[in-house]
């Protein structure tokens, strides 16, 4: 059984009155996807932003390698070693590809300024690994398309060696290239050992990159499923009825 | 052409903008038969320029963040009457120690100001154009409350030469010095970034482009020193130039240390992520409440020292200083090429709008205009700037 | 029980008309342009010790520099009983529907110190015309001939253009016979000393400094000048002023400005306040002491005035500002050097 990265048990988080995430309980191995699907609303977005450090979370546990964790903000999830790619990549559009990389946790020289060659230099390193055909780094993030975007976000989440990622909607945006190259991406991070939590709306993406699949309706978990045993037919049973499949394991 | 220039690594915009202002001063000098140009006339227009140019370094931090700032001319009126009043009501204006503090006493009531104000927008969420606004009524209110709306007078001989007037200039030796230091040290920074580009393999702008501009801005530079250098002192026995005026000097200073700051240190990059997406500056971590409280006290600060060089150069402390200054500063802010939407600015471009502003003033009252054409042509090219920045903008997004 | 009741009403009700015997308690209005420059604040203190002396009520109103602000005061005034209104106009004209507002309620108005374009009101003020009369005078005394500049107010303010009337009133016949050349004039926004300062920094550069004599019509707009003045090393050059500022006196005792124009802005209020209290008791405008029927504005109207008499200050009289406690010696004399100080002085 390979090793458990992550792992949420009832958790819980309201706002005002809303109960957006409810007695939440999934997992997430070295090496394996876990898909997140649900309709809008479901309380997806909200258990990343939880497992992310935006928001603190009312009650239940997160760990992280065995380890209970409380995070404040985002740096603390960073820390951790969990990385991000929000649905909206959040990237600064007036700043560099360099600069995003490197947003919070900038390289500086001896005299406390921001080494900005030695920043391009290591985007550089990261960002052809993904994608050879990206080459002028001082362009702002608004100059870039969808899929370099997506690339510049990756290889945020990669530089700083997260071992768990967690991507929301990563190809939402991106046509059927750009959205080819990203996919081939998550296979091959899968192959090294790194465990990544996926939002997707689209079923052949699901069905082609992930291992399991928890379904979420109103805030809980209808069930997790592997995606071998199921057919797109029950998970969008369980996405829309609630309904658990015939077959379970 | 634009791609051209933007290739060779020019900014296209700024360099639209000194073009325009160089087409001004022509025409200016050619209708006033050479007074605009003339040394003294230049000595004059840095100086009326220096208020407006300090506090628009601040602002385009501000406006970058996507916040503003309405009440500086208000806060120049209050801090300049406690700077004034500590010199004529408490310490005296005899010896160095009363002058020294009481310009202490204007930072530090710009700054707890600022830090009044940020805390609002920041912590409180309050939108900065609603705080601001009641600060500008505010602050005008508590300047008059200072003295019961006397003016205050007269203040200390030295803290006076801080204005530019009387022993308020450098000379031609420091200043020649200080022209030299500032060429050597130019063309040390292009040579040193050039090499650091190869060194990590990075794009290298063409090297007559690099040449050209050294040339250009270091030309300039040493033009303006020899154009004050020429300006007999009105004040000294054997006629030597006046030099670079004190508040001259303290614009270079700040806008050196803030142009630093803005594009070399973590606090700008910080700064100029929160204006482009405040949504992803917060997702990375970045520490956004005390952020735009740091900005806030920022223009704080920087509107104590134009109130300082506003009260020494009038020499005495009146609490009408500053009045529709937040509008001039914005505006020489937005011609600087700062976007209000955030996200964009520029420094060097503030500051050559506090120029073109300061220019068109002067050269009216040369011509004499009166003084409410001056204010229709000065509002007519506030927005040709902006007009044309859209233009611009949408031209580049192509 | 019943009859205690009774008997407590009863006093009560006899105290009420006792007091109300006693003190007239007219209560008069006073609406204020804008409280916030400088000089008013004497001007209010003068006012209301002459209404509480006679036993009316003083209450008042600041326009902040707003017509449409001003309008909704002097209605709240009106609501709040007010027998008589004192105005300080923002503007001579947009005033008058608010003057007509106080006519229809029967409430007389009197103009302070700014001029209101209506015949029945009481204009009370210092003479503005011989105000610039003075201050040109004083300075034509010092330099006859030469270039001169005027550094006038704001353009927004009737009484810049009267000072400035009176000014070239007595300069007329040196500027015809080529005595005196006005070089430049310019007039100061808000009457801004920082704007004075720059617009003078402007003239002196245009006329290569060959400037002999300026005529400033406000002791703020006088510094500006004498700001500039200093930077060129040209103090002396004569400069005129209004309103004796204490920073002015201290330039006239200084020798950097020639002469301030007092006017006393206790008496102005003082005797405004006692003609108010006369005209809530029904007297006429034109029957006020000292009232006689004056059509020389804009428009001419006749409006009975009340015209009281500046005073020029120079070096030579600065005892008389320092006796009448308007100012004391120490803030008039700082800073001036022993060898050349006025009589007041040593």
């Amino acid at each position: 059984m390979s090793v458990l990265l992550v792992e949420v048990k009832g958790v819980n988080k309201s706002f005002g009155g809303i109960q957006a995430v409810a007695n939440v309980d999934c997992d997430l191995h070295e090496g394996e996807v876990v898909g997140l699907l649900g309709h809008n609303g479901a309380g997806k977005s909200t258990l990343i932003k939880l497992l992310s450090g935006v928001y603190p979370i009312d009650s239940g546990e997160i760990r992280v390698r065995g380890e209970a964790q409380h995070f404040e903000s985002p740096r603390d999830a960073r820390a951790a070693g969990i990385e991000t790619i929000h649905q909206t990549l959040a990237l600064a559009e007036n700043l560099d590809a360099p600069s995003n990389l490197f947003l919070g946790r900038e390289l500086r020289t001896a005299f406390g300024l921001l080494d900005s060659d030695r920043m391009e230099h290591e985007a550089r390193q990261v960002i052809q690994r993904l994608n050879p055909n990206f080459t002028d780094f001082r362009k702002p993030v608004s100059a870039m398309s969808g899929g370099q975007r997506q690339t510049v976000a990756i290889a945020r989440a990669l530089y700083f060696n997260a071992r768990i990622l967690i991507m929301d909607e990563p190809c939402a945006a991106l046509g059927p290239a750009e959205t080819r190259m990203v996919l081939d991406t998550i296979l091959k991070l899968k192959s090294e050992g790194i465990g990544i939590f996926l939002i997707s709306h689209d079923m052949p993406d699901v069905f082609e990159v992930c291992d399991r699949a928890t379904v979420m309706k109103n805030g809980a978990v209808v069930d997790t499923v592997n995606v071998a045993d199921v057919t797109p037919e029950d998970v969008l049973g369980m996405i829309i009825l609630g309904q658990k499949p015939k077959s379970s394991s | 052409m634009r791609s051209m220039l933007e290739k060779a690594g020019f900014d296209a915009r700024f360099s639209a903008l000194v073009l325009a202002l160089a087409a001004i001063w022509l025409g200016l000098t050619w209708a006033t038969d050479g007074v605009f140009l003339s040394p003294r006339n230049l000595y004059n227009l840095s100086i009326q320029t220096c208020v407006t140019a300090i506090m628009a370094c601040g602002m385009v931090y501000l406006i970058v963040a996507r916040q503003i700032d309405l009440s500086v001319g208000s806060l120049m009126a209050c801090t300049g009457m406690l700077v004034a009043w500590t010199q004529t009501n408490w310490l005296g204006i005899d010896g160095s120690l009363g002058w020294i503090v009481s310009i202490f006493v204007g930072l530090l009531a710009g700054v707890a100001v600022g830090v009044f104000q940020g805390w609002w927008v920041a912590y409180r969420g309050v939108p900065a154009f609603v705080v601001t606004l009641a600060g500008y009524l505010m602050y005008r209110g508590a300047a008059f409350l200072v003295a019961d709306g006397q003016t205050l007078a007269p203040l200390s001989d030295d803290f006076q030469r801080l204005g530019g007037g009387l022993q308020g200039s450098i000379g031609p030796l420091w200043s020649w010095l200080l022209g030299g230091v500032a060429c050597a040290l130019l063309v040390m920074r292009t040579v040193g970034a050039r090499r650091s580009r190869v060194r990590y393999g990075a794009k290298l702008a063409p090297l007559w482009a690099d040449v050209l501009k050294v040339a250009l801005i270091g030309g300039a530079l040493l033009a303006f020193v020899a154009a004050v250098c020429a300006y007999p002192d009105p004040t000294s026995e054997d006629g030597h130039g006046k030099g670079l005026g004190l508040p001259v000097l303290m614009l270079i200073g700040i806008a050196l240390l803030l142009d630093l700051v803005a594009r070399r240190t973590r606090f700008g990059r910080h700064v100029w992520a929160l204006g482009g997406n405040p949504e992803a500056a917060l997702l990375s971590g970045l520490p956004t409440k005390r952020l735009l409280l740091q900005l806030f006290m920022l223009m704080g600060a920087l509107s104590a020292i134009a109130a300082v060089i506003t009260t020494a150069r009038l020499g005495s402390g009146t609490h009408s200083i500053g009045q529709m200054a937040e509008l001039y500063v914005i505006a020489a802010t937005v011609i600087g090429g700062t976007s209000l939407a955030g996200g964009t600015g520029s420094i060097a471009g503030a500051i050559v709008g506090a120029l073109l502003i300061q220019t068109l003033d002067n050269g009216m009252v040369l011509l004499d205009v009166s003084s409410a054409k001056r204010q229709i042509f000065i509002g007519l090219i506030l927005i040709g700037a902006v007009w044309f920045d859209g233009l611009y903008t949408k031209g580049a997004k192509k | 029980m019943k009859t205690n009741k009774k008997s407590w009403v009863l006093a009560a009700l006899l105290c009420g008309v006792a007091s109300a015997a006693l003190a007239k308690g007219d209560v008069i209005g006073v609406s204020w342009s804008n409280f916030q420059e400088e000089r008013w604040k004497r001007d209010e203190a003068a006012i209301k010790a002459a209404i509480e002396a006679a036993g009316d009520r003083y209450i008042s109103a600041d326009a902040q520099g707003s017509n449409e602000k001003q309008r909704a005061d002097i209605d709240a005034l009106l609501t709040k009983g007010a027998k008589a209104l004192i105005v300080l106009a923002q503007d001579a004209s947009a005033i008058l529907p608010a003057v007509n507002a106080a006519r229809q309620a029967g409430v007389p108005v009197l103009a302070y110190d700014r001029l209101i374009q209506d015949p029945n009101v009481l204009y009370v003020t210092f003479d503005n015309f011989e105000v610039g009369r003075m201050q040109a005078r004083a300075v034509l005394a010092l330099k006859p001939k030469g270039n001169y500049v005027f550094i006038k107010g704001a353009p927004t303010d009737s009484n810049a253009d009267f000072l400035h009337a009176g000014q070239l009133e007595v300069l007329k016949p040196a500027i015809a016979s080529g005595a005196i050349k006005v070089v430049g004039e310019q007039y100061t926004d808000n009457w801004s000393p920082e704007v004075a300062q720059r617009n003078m920094e402007q003239l002196l550069t245009k006329n290569g400094n060959k400037i002999d004599a300026v005529v400033a019509s406000n002791d703020g707009t006088a510094g500006g000048a004498v700001a500039a003045l200093k930077a060129q090393n040209l103090v002396g050059v004569p400069v005129s002023g209004q309103d004796a500022d204490l920073a002015a006196l201290n330039r006239i005792a200084r020798g950097e400005q020639t002469v301030s124009v007092w006017k006393d802005s206790r008496e102005l209020g003082k005797a405004a306040g006692r003609f108010a209290v006369m005209m809530a008791e029904k007297t006429k405008p034109s029957a006020v002491p000292g009232a006689a029927i004056w059509r020389d504005g804009s428009k001419k109207l006749p409006i009975a005035a009340v015209f009281l008499k500046p005073l020029a200050i120079t070096r030579d009289n600065l005892g008389v500002i320092i006796d009448a406690g308007w100012a004391t010696k120490a803030q008039v004399c700082a800073g001036v050097k022993p060898a050349a100080a006025p009589a007041a002085c040593k």
